[in-house]
């Protein structure tokens, strides 16, 4: 069993690594989704980052992707088990359907996100370390610096593609 | 008490988040701001009361307020683009 | 709640009420009024008024896009 701020700094390190992971596999920085996030894409360029990765990160901004699913999937791991996380799922569906996005980063990755955070649980991770984990994750991404960020992001996209 | 290191962690966050969102000067720049924002008060939402509907109730402030950016970025891009 | 909670998300509403009132950009006081109606949510629900909360996550998104429409008519018959 491992003291509660070791447990956040795992979450977040494999939280971070599984919305990433989801968001890049589902093409996300290849182009902005809505007029939008293409504005902030180009305003990040314009301020010294990569272009793919500001579109990423206004993709994120615009409709909830894997990092909200991953969020909210955490959140009904802890207030309800395997069928809260299963429920969040489907409401992540339906609040991408609202923000005119086809869905299928933002399930895909609220169901693996519960099937992790439940399966975690059961070998003494605490779901709510989860929730600190994510926020910590995004907080990495979109609030600390967006130029070395998305640079981040753009390199990455340039491995994927 | 296993939840109240989240709660700081999230509380500080959203601070951090509110006070650069309220400083940085472009609009487009300042929405991955309040997004960070979202996140952690979606948090802090489902950690305070441990309900089932206080789990409808963080999808329901997280969907919104995504709507509400996305509506924000996407006027002010097509008010660029029309003018 | 927690007390550090409460003084946290306090300071998060007094600055975004503050914000509103002073920033002269509508877009950036729509935005000052997100942060303020994100610091009033966790209020709301710890007092375990999980409905009422829904409600207002659901009409202030509302809120803000006729505002926008709004904004975006008066700009183009006042151009």
């Amino acid at each position: 069993m491992l003291a509660d701020y070791e447990q956040v700094l795992i979450a977040a390190v494999i939280c971070w690594l599984l919305f990433v992971t989801i968001d890049v596999l589902f093409r996300l920085p290849e182009k902005g989704g809505v007029s939008g996030a293409s504005a902030i894409g180009k305003k990040i360029e314009a301020d010294g980052g990569d272009l793919h990765g500001g579109y990423m990160m206004g993709n994120i901004v615009s409709s909830p992707d894997a990092s909200a699913g991953t969020l909210l999937a955490a959140c009904g791991v802890y207030v309800a088990g395997l069928p809260g996380g299963l429920a969040a799922a489907v409401l992540v569906y339906i609040g991408n359907r609202i923000c005119h996005d086809p869905g299928y980063a933002g399930t895909t990755g609220a169901v693996l996100a519960s099937l992790m955070v439940a399966g975690l649980a059961g070998i003494g991770f605490a779901p709510e370390n989860f929730i600190a984990g994510m926020v910590i994750a995004i907080l990495t991404i979109q609030g600390l610096s967006h130029r070395y960020a998305s640079r981040l992001l753009g390199s990455l996209w340039g491995w994927r593609s | 008490m296993a939840e109240l290191i989240a709660l700081y962690i999230c509380g500080v966050i959203a601070l951090f988040a509110a006070l650069r969102c309220l400083i940085e000067k472009d609009t487009y720049l300042k929405l991955p701001y309040l997004n960070v924002m979202n996140f952690a008060v979606a948090g802090i939402i489902v950690l305070v009361l441990n309900h089932p509907l206080s789990l409808l109730a963080a999808v329901a402030y997280f969907v919104g307020s995504t709507l509400e950016a996305n509506a924000i970025a996407s006027a002010k891009a097509g008010g660029v683009q029309n003018d | 709640m927690i007390e550090f909670l409460q003084v946290i998300l306090a300071v998060i509403v007094l600055l975004g009420a503050f914000a509103t009132a002073l920033s002269r950009d509508p877009f950036n006081k729509l935005i000052a009024l997100g942060v303020m109606i994100g610091g009033i949510m966790p209020f709301i629900v710890d007092r375990g008024y999980l409905d009422v909360a829904v409600v207002v996550a659901l009409v202030a998104p509302v809120t803000t896009i006729f505002v926008l429409t709004l904004a975006w008519r008066r700009d183009e018959h006042g151009a």
